[in-house]
């Protein structure tokens, strides 16, 4: 069952199918400006990188809002993916010994993918499992099936986000909540409408 | 010394890559590593190493000194007016 789902771009922040924060065309700091609406006590999240900022506000969007009793969960595993891992704090970094002369330890932290995980898990008290694929694209089938295996090991919950920050504009961040409701399994039934609804509403998302 | 924290905080911003904020968003007395100030940690007193010895010329010779020198602004500003 899909309980809950959030979009976080530069055209703004929504959140099961309504938009929550709207954003200017172009808005520089957009990040900081969703978390500045947000109201959000977390300084942490100012020396985050793009990547961990996108997922950090969409995770807040609905532990704060929509789900708050998803904080502090031990049956709840984290499935993220993306096709362009850390690449754009990688190259940060790259500048940083490269032309700056000095490899920078603030941005090296940042240099893999699932320290987004990690970020999270650590704001939201999860000590269970998580991983990151790198994937060529989002693919809601590759998703359910990994939220499979997650029930079939007991996990209750499955928070599973595509968030991805290229060389351009087009940084997305689709994250949803998947139930096992009373079942340790989808079934092929179910899994065939999650991949059309999870299909339908990221694109909705994206022709916003 | 004003002129010196506002330098230590603009440097802040730029080495620690906090790119969202302004100089106005550090409090000069702010605990730079509770969740109340920056929330900055061990990566971050690296940094400042660094920064002291890039920017200052000074050399912290005994780490466990870093705690108190870089507590806020204001102990990082009065440690860096002592010893350059």
């Amino acid at each position: 069952m899909i309980v809950a789902d959030c979009y976080i771009a530069s055209k703004g922040s929504f959140a099961n199918g309504q938009k929550v924060h709207a954003l200017d065309d172009g808005e520089e700091n957009w990040l900081k400006t969703l978390y500045d609406s947000g109201k959000y006590d977390y300084p942490k999240f100012h020396k985050m990188d793009n990547l961990s900022k996108m997922a950090f506000l969409g995770t807040e969007l609905i532990a704060k809002y929509i789900l708050p009793e998803i904080t502090e969960n031990d049956e709840l595993q984290l499935v993220f993916a993306n096709s362009n891992s850390s690449a754009q704090t990688d190259l940060k970094f790259i500048d940083s010994y490269q032309n700056q002369g000095n490899p920078s330890p603030s941005l090296f932290v940042y240099t893999l993918p699932n320290i987004v995980t990690g970020e999270l898990s650590i704001r939201h008290k999860w000590f269970g499992e998580n991983i990151f694929f790198i994937n060529e694209r989002f693919d809601a089938s590759f998703f359910i099936h990994q939220t499979n295996f997650a029930f079939k090991r007991g996990n209750k919950l499955c928070l599973c986000a595509w968030v991805d920050t290229t060389m351009n504009p087009s940084e997305e961040c689709f994250l949803f909540l998947l139930s096992a409701e009373n079942s340790a399994e989808i079934s092929r039934e179910r899994s065939a409408e999650m991949h059309e609804e999870l299909t339908n509403r990221i694109n909705n998302y994206r022709n916003e | 010394m004003n002129e010196l924290k506002e330098n230590l905080k603009a440097q802040i911003i730029e080495q620690l890559n906090l790119e969202d904020l302004t100089t106005a968003d550090i409090q000069d007395d702010a605990n730079l590593f509770s969740d109340d100030g920056l929330g900055l940690d061990s990566i971050d007193a690296l940094e400042f190493i660094v920064l002291l010895e890039s920017e200052y010329g000074i050399k912290i010779a005994d780490p466990s000194e870093g705690r108190d020198i870089f507590q806020s602004v204001n102990s990082l500003a009065a440690y860096i007016e002592k010893n350059r």
